[in-house]
């Protein structure tokens, strides 16, 4: 039977790559030990897939048809269609297709109604935290983007279920895998709107110190914050995807850090499995 | 509410020849969609407040940086108008 090997979560954000010159060099340090801290323990997990829960920003999806939650179940994706990833050393990513269809059933079969893509491009969201990772081996990836982009979007106590339904679908998946959960946006930031650019310390801080107590109490929080914490927070949804795959237990941070010149509350963290 | 067919504009000059063709002739690529003269004007102004308000705020980003406005002068617009 496959088995859950760890819950992952780090932040994005294009100007980590795009203007990575303009970071201060002690910010630089930080940012690259916690990715790296995190890549150290993928590999040392010993991932077969990693279920990387990111938004869609634009790139495959637009306003005719855009999903809640769509999962892809093809055998390799696309890799990042932004310019500013040309270095991106993966132009096409393996996929799980079996695994992700068991996926899908298992989703489908407990009330969840995901869509899915057998051909889908993993943008920055995805490809970011894959790559400063600095992976050995990069395991298969089973992309499940989270509409966090465009309201209105999934509840967050939906997102939540989310994390159990994974789970349980991990788990009753017959093969030998071994399945990561990363979660990959937040925390604060805000981006397009009138406060470009502001980062809410605030509720960086109360969200991850409630990560560690009471669900209930961590999911009332965030619906009263979020809409006040820019439109980057609604990314928050991955880490509750997380957070409900690791039975709201054990989490854990490795480090955060307001990050100005790249707009965002910068997140690194890791979920104890039991 | 969003205006889908400025929306879908926006989306489409993702695409590097759309986009090289919008930087050559605009015209060319409005007459592709039904636009509203509010919206071609607002695209002749750079009008960030009036477009914010009908373009999802990712994909604005994404325009303004591909018609070449810095970020600065972009969050000063979106603020002050």
């Amino acid at each position: 039977m496959a088995e859950l090997a760890g819950c992952y979560a780090a932040s994005h954000g294009p100007l980590l790559v795009r203007d990575w010159a303009a970071v201060p060099e002690h910010e630089k340090k930080r940012i690259n030990a916690g990715f790296r801290e995190l890549g150290r323990r993928v590999s040392a997990a010993r991932a077969d897939v990693i279920i990387e829960v990111s938004p869609d920003h634009w790139v495959n999806f637009h306003l005719e048809n855009l999903p809640a939650v769509c999962i892809g179940v093809g055998e390799t994706h696309e890799g990042p269609p932004e310019p500013f990833l040309k270095a991106y050393p993966h132009r096409e990513m393996a996929g799980d297709a079996d695994f992700a269809r068991h996926l899908v059933a298992s989703a489908l079969g407990a009330g969840f109604e995901p869509s899915f893509s057998y051909r889908l491009k993993l943008d920055h969201g995805f490809c970011i935290p894959l790559w400063r990772m600095e992976l050995e081996r990069l395991p298969r990836i089973v992309p499940m983007i989270v509409n966090s982009i465009e309201p209105p979007m999934p509840s967050l106590e939906r997102c939540l279920q989310w994390g159990g339904l994974l789970r349980a679908a991990i788990e009753s998946y017959p093969g030998p895998l071994r399945v990561a959960v990363l979660a990959s946006g937040g925390l604060s930031h805000s981006i397009g709107e009138p406060t470009m650019g502001r980062i809410d310390e605030a509720f960086d801080h109360e969200c991850i110190r409630l990560f560690s107590q009471d669900q209930q109490k961590l999911l009332q929080y965030l619906k009263d914050a979020i809409p006040g914490a820019g439109n980057g927070a609604d990314e928050m949804r991955n880490w509750l995807v997380a957070h409900g795959a690791a039975r709201g237990r054990g989490f854990e941070l490795i480090d955060y850090l307001p990050v100005p010149s790249v707009y965002v509350g910068c997140g690194f963290a890791s979920w104890a499995m039991e | 509410m969003r205006d889908y067919w400025l929306s879908k504009m926006f989306y489409d000059l993702q695409d590097p020849a759309v986009a090289a063709q919008y930087r050559e002739n605009r015209e060319q690529v409005f007459a592709r969609y039904p636009l509203s003269s509010d919206a071609k004007k607002a695209l002749g102004e750079n009008d960030v407040p009036w477009l914010a308000k009908r373009i999802n705020p990712y994909l604005l980003r994404f325009y303004c940086f591909g018609i070449g406005m810095k970020d600065e002068e972009f969050m000063r617009r979106l603020r002050d108008g």
